[in-house]
């Protein structure tokens, strides 16, 4: 496309000169008092040398502005026109005054003074417009549409993005805009779902305070020029360069061939084998396991209202989120809001009779913030009515129970197990490969150690810190976002031949939210909690949020929050099924 | 294409309405007595033989109109941009250039030869909108491809609606009825009554021409600033005049005299182009039941964005306009419209002006530029808009004057002109730049996406190009020629 531009200026440069000899001709041979394109008048050997070069170089200069979507005779000559227009601002009214020195008035007398350059230009333009295009025309004559720019046949570089969380979207966008005018660079997206999902607000849809859909925007709007394909990633062949993805359906599995592959799988919930804990809790990393959850406890409290005093109306209206982390504490949270804010439908159900439990195995929770917050957090759930079951690790589950170590029971129907993660169970074969525990190893330029056209963040690459030799960057929303458009510009700089730059990045803060009216945050050192550091959560989180449209619609969600009781409709299947359906695609996850 | 589809199509035709459109500015030539120059080309003086050579003329020139169309496919009101536009290209050719050279004189191409030739402009001008007219109504006979003529009742109801609110608004803005004058030559003056009327036909005529609506509210507004020239030369300066017993106001001297029409119609068109596409807006969101007639790109998806580059466009843009600003010495009287003198202050507004003016393009341009060419000539035509509603209305009325639609005042503002027609280039480029940089839209990974990219690309072609030709030939001349 290149040399095709330059062969395009060089027509140009011919028809400016034809055109540029037909207003010297007019100007000698047939007495014409014009000045010339820049408004010079003189007509010695000079002039006129000096009259054919300018000409030359205009007819270049249009050739190359015009000539990368020429239309026809038509459009052609009217551009020629525009142009002649603009060459009479910019020369004679501009350029040449400058050039005497007395700096451009561009009133109306001096413009008067140079009403003969501006026919000059005016035809000139027409004229090297109609002879490019009659040049450009013959050329074509019998050249196929996609030699004149239409879509290429085969992509020069492909680059797969296996995932489509904060990492593999953020890669992307970054890419678009660096190949935004390259149609030879073809970005594929793989993922399984066919939208970014905002999981810091997953929390609040299990808690029904906002829609399941608003925190989620299509990839194929936020990254409207990358190929997107719904779809699970099977197998990665490094070795050929090909990822293996099956698309469900009717349709056979896809095989994706690449040039570079950026890994952005993100991770899955680890029980660690523990018995009946996978078989029996919640998770909360997809919209659908937030759906799943809320849904499981507004039937439980249907159930609970018809079940006299006892042993099991004490299980149903039990709720146990194990994980002490980010995750856990928001969720426990915003149970407690929704069972809570709901309670007043359900006349036969008393506040006492309610009992939330977070278990975390370590002294504190909230290891993510400082001490001083942590425990501003720990009060501030303890004074509602939370109980903290502190240093104690989980055993095991079965359908009604949750035994923690030590013998201690939980009786309850309603475990959320936020309490450890692992990298996407496909990429467990690489990692092995590789001897890396579980996560992804990368260079700091985020290349797969070995492997220069494997690329990996987000939460299932381990990404060295530079600040702390030996440890990882943590696996958070606002790394993935960063290291997203590092990988792109380096994916992109790969491409070109040039060196990929290192990752670092200083992060900016955490904020953590505690139901209502209540968070906690830390922002470069500086800790807020209460109402402010509640505002700032929902205020930043609200920026974040991709698009304009879920931005509004999410603000919609909080306002009506204010004014009405949170929705207790129960919809879709029935939740036990819901659950099982959600644990089998578990284990079926798992088992790959 | 085949050869003989462009002789039976295109040149066979073009040759008839070129006399249809001959006839017109033949009569019109009798009238103020320039056919014996012509027959001077033949060595004659006799008016019959200026009017044969005319008429050979005009016909061969139709001809050539008629292949320049024949591609094109357009609809009526887009061949009568062509024809305005292939007829003021040939002004230019002809009496400026071709003419003196056959009569053995040296053209000069100064002013006061082309002002010696500005009723010969204007014959020109309706030469063309009458051959592309007649070329049209011939079309639509031979061909059921074309549009057909015949008007139906919804763009008539809209222009008119478009044409009533934007009088209504002029009526608003202006204040005193006798100032709508300016827009009302000659004896339609007085109340309020006659220049809605003169709104309604205004409009009605807009809705008659481009029924069908391609592309952005920014290519209506320039299709109706086009259409408000036309409204200028035809109605103002030839019509009115001529129901007025008055002759034709084609002379230098009686243009000048309806200068204040010429910034008037090209702004009452501009309004009425775009009120019109917003009516149409207004009409497909409550109407438009067939979900496939709706546009996808709806208005939040990337308005943002749009503005955004708009504005950033309009800051270069207006850095570029600076210059000129100090050198003129024009930056005190930007100023005054926050109480102040100083030109630091000048400065600040002007940049914001021109940022606020900026991003209005992004939003009523986007998507409309496909190389710098397009940009340029959306950029201009913008800039051209912008000089006329600025300096020449919205400045006086903001410093507490009525508006300066005099010939004084344009060419006064002169500078400011050239000025503002740099200044949209500017804009339009830096605006399509950062569009290409980010969402070059036109730019295709398959084939189905290209045909989608290539339709909006026709549309687009059909007629714009004959919108930049028309403004990149009169915006400069026409206030060049009646300045004094």
């Amino acid at each position: 496309m290149r040399s095709l531009r330059r062969e395009d200026m060089a027509i140009g440069a011919a028809a400016g000169l034809v055109s540029g000899l037909v207003l010297v001709a007019l100007t000698l041979w047939q007495g014409m008092a014009i000045s010339g394109l820049l408004g010079l008048t003189g007509r010695g050997p000079a002039e006129v040398a000096l009259q054919l070069l300018l000409a030359t170089l205009a007819g270049a200069g249009l050739a190359g502005v015009l000539g990368y979507a020429a239309q026809g005779y038509s459009a052609m000559v009217s551009g020629g026109l525009l142009a002649g227009l603009l060459l009479w601002i910019a020369g004679p009214l501009t350029v040449a005054p400058l050039l005497e020195g007395r700096g451009p008035t561009w009133s109306l007398r001096e413009a008067g003074d140079v009403f003969s350059s501006l026919i000059a230009d005016l035809l000139f333009g027409a004229l090297t417009a109609f002879l490019f295009y009659m040049t450009l025309a013959v050329r074509r004559r019998g050249e196929s549409p996609s030699a004149r720019g239409g879509p290429s046949e085969e992509p020069r570089v492909r680059v797969v993005i296996a995932g489509g969380g904060f990492a593999g979207v953020s890669v992307a966008q970054g890419l678009e805009r660096h190949f935004a005018r390259d149609p030879e660079v073809d970005v594929t997206l793989v993922s399984s779902s066919n939208y970014l999902l905002f999981t810091p607000m997953l929390a609040e849809v299990a808690s029904s305070a906002v829609e399941p859909a608003h925190i989620s925007a299509p990839v194929r709007a936020s990254s409207a020029r990358t190929r997107f394909r719904r779809g699970v990633v099977q197998e990665i062949d490094p070795a050929s360069g090909v990822v293996r993805v099956r698309t469900g359906g009717s349709v056979s599995d896809l095989e994706l061939p690449y040039d570079h592959l950026v890994l952005a799988l993100g991770s899955v919930a680890d029980f660690r084998g523990l018995p009946g804990v996978e078989a029996n809790s919640f998770t909360l990393k997809t919209l659908e396991d937030a759906v799943a959850l809320r849904n499981h406890v507004i039937s439980l409290l249907e159930e609970a209202e018809g079940v006299g005093h006892s042993e099991e109306r004490r299980r149903q209206l039990t709720f146990v989120v194990a994980g002490g982390g980010f995750a856990g504490t928001e969720a426990i949270a915003e149970l407690f809001d929704l069972v809570h804010g709901v309670l007043h439908y359900y006349p036969s159900l008393r506040a006492e009779e309610l009992r939330f439990v977070l278990v975390h195995s370590r002294d504190r929770i909230l290891p993510e913030v400082g001490e001083r917050l942590a425990s501003y957090a720990l009060e501030k759930l303890r004074a509602r009515g939370i109980d903290f079951e502190l240093e104690r690790r989980v055993e095991s589950a079965t359908a009604g129970a949750l035994r923690l170590e030590g013998g201690h029971e939980i009786h309850t129907h309603t475990i959320v197990w936020t309490a450890g993660n692992r990298p996407a169970p496909v990429l467990a074969p690489l990692s092995e490969q590789l001897e890396g525990k579980g996560a992804i190893p990368v260079e700091p330029t985020l290349q797969v150690v070995g492997h220069p056209s494997l690329w990996a963040l987000g939460d299932c690459a381990s990404i060295p810190d530079p600040r702390r030799p030996g440890a990882s960057y943590p696996p958070t929303a606002q790394h993935a976002l960063r290291e997203g458009k590092l990988v792109a510009g380096n994916v992109a700089a790969a491409i070109r031949g040039e060196e990929p730059k290192a990752f670092a990045f200083e992060p900016i803060g955490v904020l953590v939210a505690l139901g209502r009216r209540t968070a906690v945050a830390e922002i470069r050192g500086r800790q807020f909690s209460g109402l402010a550091a509640w505002i700032m959560w929902r205020g930043i989180y609200l920026a974040k949020l991709p698009g304009l449209e879920r931005k509004l619609r999410v603000l919609l969600d909080w306002t009506l929050d204010l004014f009405f009781t949170r929705d207790v409709v129960l919809t879709g299947q029935d939740e036990r099924r819901a659950r099982d359906t959600v644990v089998e695609q578990r284990v079926a996850e798992g088992a790959r | 294409m085949k050869r003989s589809g462009l002789v039976r199509g295109g040149l066979v035709p073009g040759a008839l309405a070129g006399v249809a459109g001959g006839l017109v500015f033949g009569a019109a030539m009798a009238d103020y007595g320039a056919l014996p120059t012509i027959a001077s080309i033949v060595r004659a003086q006799s008016v019959v033989a200026g009017f044969a050579v005319h008429m050979l003329i005009a016909a061969v020139i139709g001809a050539g109109f008629g292949l320049v169309v024949y591609p094109l496919r357009s609809g009526v009101g887009e061949t009568l941009l062509w024809g305005i536009a292939y007829g003021g290209l040939w002004w230019f050719l002809g009496p400026l250039t071709l003419l003196p050279l056959l009569l053995g004189e040296p053209a000069t191409w100064t002013v006061e030869a082309a002002r010696a030739a500005f009723p010969s402009l204007l014959g020109h001008i309706l030469y063309g909108a009458t051959a592309a007219l007649a070329l049209s109504a011939l079309s639509a006979r031979s061909s059921d491809e074309r549009p057909a003529l015949r008007p139906s009742a919804g763009p008539l109801l809209r222009g008119a609606g478009a044409g009533l609110i934007a009088a209504l608004l002029f009526a608003v803005a202006l204040g005193a009825p006798s100032r709508l004058a300016a827009l009302m030559p000659a004896a339609a003056v007085g109340s309020l009554w006659a220049w809605l009327a003169t709104g309604l036909a205004f409009g009605i005529g807009y809705g008659l021409l481009y029924p069908r609506l391609t592309g952005s509210p920014g290519a209506a507004l320039t299709r109706g600033m086009t259409y408000g020239f036309v409204w200028w030369v035809v109605v103002a300066l030839t019509l009115v005049p001529l129901v007025d017993g008055a002759g034709l106001a084609w002379s230098l001297d009686a243009a000048r005299g309806e200068f204040a029409a010429f910034p008037g119609c090209l702004l009452l068109g501009a309004a009425v182009g775009l009120l019109y596409r917003w009516l149409d807006g207004l009409r497909r969101l409550l109407f438009v039941q067939d979900v496939r007639a709706i546009e996808h790109e709806s208005a939040g998806a990337r308005g943002l964005r749009a503005l955004g580059r708009g504005a950033l466009g309009g800051l270069l843009g207006g850095l570029v306009f600076t210059v000129v600003m100090v050198q003129i010495g024009f930056l005190p009287t930007v100023a005054q419209l926050v109480g102040s003198s100083s030109v630091g202050v000048g400065l600040a507004i002007h940049l914001l002006i021109a940022d606020l003016i900026g991003a209005s393009y992004g939003l009523l341009f986007r998507r409309q530029s496909f190389d710098v060419g397009s940009a340029l000539g959306w950029g201009v035509a913008y800039g051209l808009l912008w000089w006329l509603l600025g300096p020449l209305t919205l400045l006086p009325i903001l410093l507490g004057a009525p508006p300066q639609w005099t010939l004084a005042a344009a060419a006064a503002a002169f500078p400011s002109l050239v000025g503002h027609l740099a200044y949209g280039a500017a804009l339009g480029v830096a605006f399509y730049r950062l569009e290409a940089r980010y969402s070059p839209w036109w730019l295709t990974r398959n084939e189905i996406e290209a045909e989608r990219a290539e339709r909006r690309r026709e549309q687009v072609f059909g007629s714009a190009p004959a919108l930049w030709a028309v403004i990149a030939m009169f915006a400069v001349t026409v206030p060049l020629l009646l300045g004094q």
